[in-house]
């Protein structure tokens, strides 16, 4: 996976910096050429036609200049165009793969990982809130109080780690809060970005959706680092709405559409098939 | 469909055809799209084609170098420490206060992530009943005003530490001694707030005055002297049949008016079963907001007021009076007073000792004592009493005020000697606990400003026996400090500042000991009710006495009478910065952000006045230089009105229009020693100018003549319960029908009997929604931003005699009504001529009837908007919602074209972030109010009501969630809730239980343009009114 999101676009630059540069060889190339000849000339050596001259110029000769210059720049237009509205619609905004650098780096794979935790155990409100929110630095403290990682940093407290206990004013050495210091919430990046005009609420997918965090988080218990696994596009959303079926049989809420579909002898209706796919379930 | 068939008008404009009404109302986007304005107003810019290249190329750029920029990084921040309940992106509601009318109206404060964005009223209180005023909605901005004082100020300059401070006051009261020192505060309804002024009283033998811009004290008074209870009663509008009210707003801005509004209108919607409703008749001289919803309505000049009063007193103890109206209508009205057999109420407006003390005998005589008034539980308003505040003036003006505490008064404004006390008051050191500077502060010594209410502990009993608690639902936002600590500071108590603050143990500890209730659970429900002795005292004034100095005192007025009165939205003028209570349309005048001299047409010809003059006023011996003429019809002649609130003097951070708004009219108040009389007698007014375009919208967004309003009487309603709804309409479509008879199906009722046109739903809506403030030049060109408005119609009263057979609605349609129930315009116009003097006369503009008709989307189940958008921006869902989807609009409008209810609104501009719309949006601390869950929209997409579907969409996945099927009641829009008299009905119509199932079948429901084949989800429901067409009133 890239480090930065931004490659991309360095890459579009280079290869616009190429083209640019290798149409300047071209061009001196051409130079090039055309004093030699004029060289040549003045020194009445006569010349044998290149083969460009004899076989293709007549030909070219025969064309008509307006029609060939309209129809090279509308390929031109035809072809950057589709590619500048594919890179529009598909590429904008999408920060797939965005791994940004955290204030502590927080290894997933370990807490998740290795360690087993449950997501919700941070991540309380994914279950009841819009938000799966960012974990206060309270339920932090509630391991790392005695968690101070000393092992591999001879005796001392992981430097990331202390990062945690001075945004606290915990003293680590006496295990005690210090009342007197001054606390400072932690800031982290902030790595999925939905754009305001969408509304995206976690506890729809995780308590009633019954949506693995992983789905659209990726494996997250592997990364060491976290990235954007989805794309988080619309289509994105749309295909997985298509796809997945909601649970009516142990939702009283359901009840209807449950006996519905037993009457007409149906088993499954995915989110789409309820609506899912309207305006102003996400957009408002 | 000509225009002669309207029976309803929207304003003088539109009934005398004015030529821009009506080449405006097929037009409704009329503007071109406003390049000059957005790109500034130089010259060189006046489009050509050069131009356009230099824009062409601007856009290329702009788009290219913006396609450049970097995603944003975004930060997300948690809690250090996670405060207990508080889970991020959902709303809490706390039960607490705000101030609107009086101290301590109970509401539940809506709180995302630590911030207040939306208050309601509470519904456990009997003074909210669940809902909450226009004003009281807009209150919460007061909140994050940027006005508000961040720091004390000690003599202009900031400081941080509230010791310093402490230490300044105590020098300046140590300073005082030997002169007086004086504490003016608003009315104290907080026995907590009372204990704080009597310690501060007590430790500097202090005076505490009292001073309150409107004043109730001639109803004190009069109940002083007729009963010996110096109270304003507990009036109880939903247990009279009769209402007469004598110039009483009760529904707008009278006492407590969503409480009223709340219980007049239980008494006002007749059914099949129980088929009556109560009698509302009003006799007033300006057209107010109570008398638009009055079954019958007489205007008269208000000095007569009093011996109106008188004759209706005489005819009810069995003798005649010498004022009558018309058709002896005072006559009937006192057998119909009778009849109610003490379910009677009759109210007045006049703040006149004798003229209440009539009112007091005329109850009396009804039996209304203990049945429809209650002593007992009275309500706690207006402790100012002019004569010791004007001995206060007096003192202060001599020099004798060592120190004065400005609590949360502001009498420099709205004191009619305004001027006078502003001077006395540089004699003297002023310390100030109001959150923002106003003009009575300006030249505070020390500013110690208060928290404000949403941040303030505090009980308080804004009736007897009706206690509310107040509680903070936010962190304190500035470094600011509760008045009542200050106060207990300046008394020598210790008071520990900080996060947890003094004043919640105080609170607790009155609610647990005085109280004696468990002040947790208190706090919870917002609301102690302790039992109060109604004991109603027997009446000991005297009338005979009253009605001699009534009569007495009456002189006919020469020239005008000047009727100053109070505006739904502005109130006493304290929401001065609040755009929201401006950008508010008037509910009677559809005006927005202007005040305005109110004319009858019959006065407006007279004296050769036009809409829009501007004229001198000169009355009391004050002059108004000059204000706009709004001729208004309903208005007695004779009369003219201006509205108080207006014209503060008070710096503003922001450049929008709330600057300089109006002019003040609180100097030509008639007060003295004794009272406080609004009405000023031998006012003058002279043409000085003309031309003034006043921001009005009662003529946007017109239905040019087609058949919205249905109205009919009680006696045609207990024939026919169907009545005006008997032809049902069944168009054609070309479109296939939707399936909803799965999941649910979205709806809405409003019944128009129940709906008094208050404006509480459109300010509601306009918090809810993020709808922007757009400010007057805006609403000029028809571009206000209401997702929901209200129209106001006006009809002429007329006699049965004067109409022939009837048509309302499109003339295809075969509508035909009996002989004398309905008029069109042209034949009452016609029948007026027969009357040649009463014609030129305007006669029939003295009384008007009128209706309030709330319209928004109407989410038709066929809507035309659907069809045309050319990008699917708005689209159907299997709700039965008309959804609108931003992101998608390209603004072409078409929807908007085409939309028949005309409820699309367009942003012409991005309101937000825009220094030329310097409103809240437009600032970080005024952007806190907004919903988080629902889009701030931006330039060049069409918006319009959504039913509120973040609410829809949250209830259905609360119940989701909590594994339950969804029930009525669970999604709800703000402006059902906000709605004082229940009269907005919003729910799913295929649940057969729900609210709004019952709507559909019941036969008063029709639904508005139903021919044109739309099918909307909103119903209304018929007006009923409860009059008998066929006696002669006029």
């Amino acid at each position: 996976m890239s480090g930065s999101f931004y490659s991309n676009s360095t890459f579009v630059a280079i290869v616009i910096l190429a083209l640019v540069l290798l149409l300047i060889a071209a061009l001196m190339v051409w130079v090039l050429r055309h004093i030699t000849s004029i060289m040549r000339e003045k020194s009445n050596v006569p010349v044998e036609p290149s083969f460009f001259a004899k076989n293709i110029k007549p030909k070219m000769d025969q064309w008509n200049p307006t029609i060939v210059t309209l129809i090279v720049i509308g390929a031109l237009v035809v072809s950057l165009g589709i590619y500048g509205f594919d890179y529009g619609v598909t590429e904008v905004g999408v920060q797939q793969g965005y791994a940004p650098d955290q204030p502590i780096n927080f290894p997933h794979d370990k807490h998740a990982g290795s360690m087993g935790i449950d997501c919700q155990y941070c991540h309380t409100t994914a279950g009841k809130s819009k938000h799966a929110s960012i974990p206060s630095a309270n339920t932090c403290m509630n391991c790392h109080k005695g968690a101070q990682l000393r092992d591999n940093y001879g005796g001392n407290v992981s430097p990331e780690l202390m990062k945690l206990y001075e945004s606290v004013g915990f003293d680590p050495e006496t295990s005690t809060y210090d009342p007197e210091a001054e606390t400072h919430p932690i800031k982290w990046v902030r790595i999925h970005n939905l754009p305001d005009l969408a509304y995206f609420n976690h506890s729809q997918h995780v308590t009633v959706g019954k949506v693995e965090c992983q789905t659209c988080h990726g494996p997250i218990e592997e990364m060491e680092k976290v990235a954007q696994f989805s794309t988080l596009q619309m289509g994105w959303c749309v295909n997985c709405h298509r796809q997945r079926g909601i649970d009516v049989k142990n939702n009283k809420y359901y009840e209807d559409v449950h006996k519905e579909m037993k009457a007409n002898n149906e088993h499954y209706v995915t989110v789409a098939q309820n609506g899912g796919l309207e305006c102003s379930k996400c957009h408002y | 469909m000509s225009n002669s068939e309207n029976k309803y008008w929207r304003g003088i404009e539109e009934l005398e055809s004015s030529p821009t009404v009506l080449g405006n109302s097929s037009n409704e986007f009329s503007d071109k799209l406003p390049m000059e304005e957005i790109l500034g107003d130089s010259e060189e810019l006046s489009s050509n084609r050069r131009d356009f290249l230099k824009f062409f190329g601007f856009s290329v750029s702009a788009v290219a170098l913006a396609a450049c920029n970097k995603a944003p990084v975004k930060y997300a921040m948690p809690y250090i420490n996670k405060p207990e309940n508080v889970t991020p992106g959902q709303a809490l509601y706390y039960a607490t206060t705000c101030g609107v009318y009086n101290e301590g109206f109970p509401i539940l404060a809506k709180v995302r992530e630590g911030r207040p964005i939306k208050l309601d009223g509470n519904p456990k209180s009997a003074l909210s009943q669940g809902s909450l005023s226009a004003a009281g909605q807009a209150s919460i901005l007061s909140l994050y005003d940027i006005n508000r004082l961040p720091n004390p100020k000690i003599e202009g300059d900031e400081e941080e530490d509230w010791s310093v401070v402490d230490s300044k006051v105590s020098e300046i009261l140590k300073s005082a001694s030997g002169k007086s020192i004086y504490l003016v505060s608003r009315t104290v309804t907080s026995p907590i707030t009372q204990e704080s002024i009597d310690k501060f009283v007590a430790a500097h033998n202090a005076k505490h005055v009292v001073y309150d811009p409107i004043s109730y004290s001639g109803i004190k008074a009069a109940n002083q002297e007729s009963f010996g209870m110096n109270v304003v009663p507990n009036y109880q509008f939903d247990k009279a049949d009769v209402i007469v009210s004598f110039g009483a707003d009760f529904l707008g801005t009278w006492i407590s008016p969503t409480r009223f509004t709340a219980d007049y209108t239980k008494n006002r919607v007749p059914s099949p079963e129980k088929p009556e409703m109560s009698k509302h008749i009003q006799i007033e001289s300006l057209l107010s907001l109570t008398g638009t919803n009055a079954d019958y309505r007489y205007t008269i000049p208000a000095s007569k007021q009093g011996r109106y009063l008188v004759s209706l007193y005489n005819m009810l103890s069995g003798g005649s009076g010498d004022a009558e109206l018309p058709g002896n209508a005072l006559k009937q009205i006192a057998s119909e007073l009778k009849a109610a057999n003490g379910k009677a109420l009759v109210v007045c407006g006049s703040n006149n000792k004798e003229d209440q003390i009539i009112v007091n005998a005329i109850n009396d005589l009804l039996g209304s004592y203990g049945s429809t008034i209650d002593l007992g539980s009275a309500m706690n308003i207006s402790d100012y009493n002019e004569a010791s505040f004007e001995s206060f003036v007096a003192d202060v003006s001599k020099g004798n005020a060592g120190a004065v505490v400005m609590m949360d008064a502001n009498p420099v404004y709205s004191y009619h000697n305004g001027a006078k006390l502003e001077l006395a008051l540089q004699k003297t050191k002023v310390i100030s606990t109001t959150m923002i500077v106003d003009e009575s502060t300006r030249n505070a010594a020390v500013h110690a400003p208060d928290n404000h209410p949403l941040e303030s502990w505090n009980v308080y009993q804004p009736m007897v026996g009706h206690y509310v608690t107040s509680q903070p639902v936010i962190t304190k936002v500035f470094n600011t400090r509760s008045a009542v600590e200050s106060l207990r500071a300046w008394s020598g108590e210790t008071v520990k500042l900080g996060e947890d603050q003094a004043s919640h143990k105080w609170v607790t500890d009155y609610i647990s000991s005085t109280l004696g209730v468990n002040a947790n659970q208190a706090l919870h429900d917002g609301v102690i009710m302790k039992s109060v002795d109604s004991g109603n005292p027997s009446f000991a004034g005297s009338a005979s006495s009253a009605a001699a100095t009534i009569a007495a005192n009456y002189k006919k007025s020469s020239g005008f009478e000047l009727a100053l009165y109070q505006k739904v939205g502005v109130l006493d003028g304290n929401s001065a910065l609040n755009p929201w209570s401006h950008e508010m349309p008037d509910p009677v005048t559809k005006v927005t952000y202007d005040n305005y001299v109110t004319i009858s047409r019959n006065d407006a010809e007279s004296n050769d006045l036009e809409q829009g003059d501007f004229v001198k006023i000169s009355a009391g011996g004050k002059v108004i230089e000059q204000l706009p003429v709004l001729i208004q019809p309903g208005q007695a002649r004779g009369v003219i009105g201006i509205a108080l609130g207006y014209g503060r003097n008070i710096p503003n951070a922001l450049q929008n229009d709330l600057i300089d708004l109006g002019k003040n009219a609180y100097p030509m108040v008639q007060a003295s020693t004794s009272g406080t009389n609004y009405l000023v007698q031998n006012a003058t007014i002279e043409k000085v100018g003309s031309g003034y375009e006043f921001a009005q919208t009662q003529t946007h967004h017109m239905i040019e003549g087609r058949d919205y309003l249905r109205e009919a009487t009680l006696d045609e309603y207990k024939e026919n319960n169907a009545v005006r709804n008997e032809h049902k309409h069944h168009a054609i479509t070309l479109w296939s029908d939707y399936d909803y008879s799965k999941g649910h199906h979205w709806a809405m009722a409003i019944d128009m009997n129940a709906c008094t046109g208050c404006g509480s739903c459109v300010v509601s809506c306009h918090i809810e929604n993020n709808v922007p403030v757009v400010g007057r030049s805006e609403v000029r060109r028809r571009r206000d931003m209401h997702w929901l408005r209200i129209d106001r119609y006006y009809s002429f009263e007329v006699d049965a005699d004067q109409t022939a057979s009837v048509r309302v609605g499109p003339s295809n349609v075969d509508q035909e009504f009996k002989k004398g129930q309905f008029s069109t315009m042209e034949n009452e116009l016609a029948g007026l001529d027969k009357n040649s003097e009463e014609d030129q006369d305007f006669g029939h503009y003295d009384t008007v009837k009128v209706v309030h008709q709330p319209v928004m989307c109407q989410h038709c189940d066929h809507a035309p908007c659907e069809t045309v958008c050319p990008v699917l921006a708005t689209t159907h869902s299997s709700e039965g919602l008309n959804q609108m989807t931003y992101n998608r609009c390209i603004g072409t409008k078409y929807c908007g074209n085409n939309c028949p209810y005309k409820v699309r609104r367009f942003n012409w501009f991005r309101y937000n972030m825009n220094s030329k719309f310097d409103y809240h949006f437009n600032n970080e601390l005024g952007r806190m109010v907004l919903n988080p869950d629902v889009t701030v929209r931006s330039r060049g997409v069409m918006e319009k009501c959504s039913f509120c579907v973040q609410n829809i969409q949250m209830a259905k996945l609360n119940a989701k969630i909590e594994n339950r099927k969804l029930t009525d009641g669970d999604a709800n829009t703000a402006c059902a809730k906000a709605c004082p008299s229940n009269a907005i009905v919003f729910g799913d119509r295929n649940d057969p239980d729900s609210r709004i199932a019952k709507m559909f079948k019941n036969d008063r429901s029709y639904k508005m343009l139903e021919e044109v084949g739309t099918d909307p989800s909103v119903l209304y429901l018929t007006k009923i009114r409860n009059r008998k067409e066929e006696v002669q009133h006029s």
